[in-house]
């Protein structure tokens, strides 16, 4: 996730990294990580395990993935993923549902 | 494959990760001439949701949207590539069948060693049979053992996830300095990362190649440019000096 600000909202939060702002904290899956002060993406990002890294020169910030299982995974429930196809087409891993999936990640190198 | 098991209720949906344009993908896309799905990744998006750290890697999800199979290496049967790459392939394997060949005669220790990978021949079977028995299947794990056999992610790996984003962003708008600084460290802190090394070598090479069919390829500095190289490792000097069993662990026995 990358930003140009510290000041981004629940929902954008959300958004990027597939963690949900609820009552009970930030949730994903059936994990829910309680966040006492509400949410603010220092805090939340510290709680999580998420790493945030500055560039100072470009002005940005990324947020890595989660790490607090010590797993990348914390949930089997699998994650949404929208990519676009090789025709510039959106998809949406979630529209699969009902059907089995075989994700195959490759790369041209 | 995909025709095989479309009638089974089996999506095949493959994810290039690349960063750049779609034209670095579509020779072997139209290669393929797939009638699935064939979705772009330039920001590396399945390292971060899925725990992918190499290619191939393969993820299996069931109809309810659970993960029955964490990341992990495998293969389809019938692979597909551009003709200009078929001579490339073919000389590669026949190499490492020879080099098997000769470590078989002299030293069966490394050899069996050679041998400890995931199996390429038989991965697409564990396939065919979850395709046949679903939740049945002896190769269906449960939500537990799903995440922990995803890969280990303590948070200096989060932070090379980060630093690999703002390498991918600083690429994207010319910044060449500034993304090999943060290629770097992507490279140190997640240093089992094939996919991190493989993208940037190949990003590199490709510059110094001069580009062409075979420039993404090449994955380090062509001979007299070595001090020019801004990384480490090669993927010779790397993925040549890793034990299949270590590059490609094995994960499932059909």
């Amino acid at each position: 996730m990358l930003v140009d600000t510290l000041d981004i909202d629940a929902q954008a939060f959300h958004a990027a990294t597939g963690w949900e702002i609820k009552p009970e904290g930030a949730c994903k899956g059936e994990m829910c990580v309680p966040l006492p002060d509400g949410f603010e993406l220092e805090s939340t990002a510290d709680r999580l395990g998420m790493a945030v890294v500055q560039d100072e020169t470009a002005g940005l910030w990324a947020v890595g993935p989660e790490s607090l299982t010590g797993r990348a995974l914390v949930t089997a429930q699998a994650p949404e993923m929208v990519l676009n196809d090789v025709d510039g087409q959106e998809f949406r891993l979630s529209s699969l549902r009902g059907k089995k999936v075989v994700l195959v990640a490759w790369a041209p190198y | 494959m995909h025709a095989e098991l479309a009638p089974l209720g089996v999506e095949i949906v493959t994810v290039s990760l690349e960063m750049s344009e779609a034209e670095a993908s579509r020779p072997f896309i139209e290669a393929a001439n797939p009638t699935h799905r064939s979705l772009l990744d330039p920001m590396h998006q399945m390292d971060a949701l899925f725990g992918v750290v190499n290619i191939p890697n393969i993820v299996w999800i069931d109809e309810t949207g659970t993960i029955v199979r964490p990341a992990e290496p495998g293969w389809s049967p019938g692979d597909t590539y551009p003709d200009w790459l078929k001579a490339f392939v073919d000389e590669r394997a026949a190499a490492t069948e020879a080099k098997a060949a000769e470590v078989e005669a002299t030293n069966p220790e490394l050899a069996a060693k050679l041998r400890g990978g995931q199996d390429r021949d038989s991965y697409a079977d564990a396939i065919r049979d979850w395709a046949a028995h679903g939740s049945e299947s002896r190769f269906v794990m449960t939500p537990d053992q799903v995440v922990a056999g995803s890969q280990d992610r303590p948070k200096e790996k989060s932070a090379g996830a980060a630093h690999f984003e703002l390498a991918n962003h600083l690429w994207s708008v010319d910044n060449r300095p500034g993304a090999i600084a943060h290629f770097r460290e992507a490279h140190r802190l997640q240093p089992d990362n094939w996919t991190y090394k493989r993208q940037a070598w190949s990003l590199i090479g490709n510059e110094a190649a001069g580009g062409g069919e075979m420039g993404r390829f090449n994955q380090g500095p062509l001979p007299g440019q070595e001090d020019d190289w801004p990384f480490e490792g090669t993927f010779t000097s790397e993925a040549g000096a890793t034990a299949p069993a270590d590059y490609y662990p094995k994960t499932l026995e059909v």
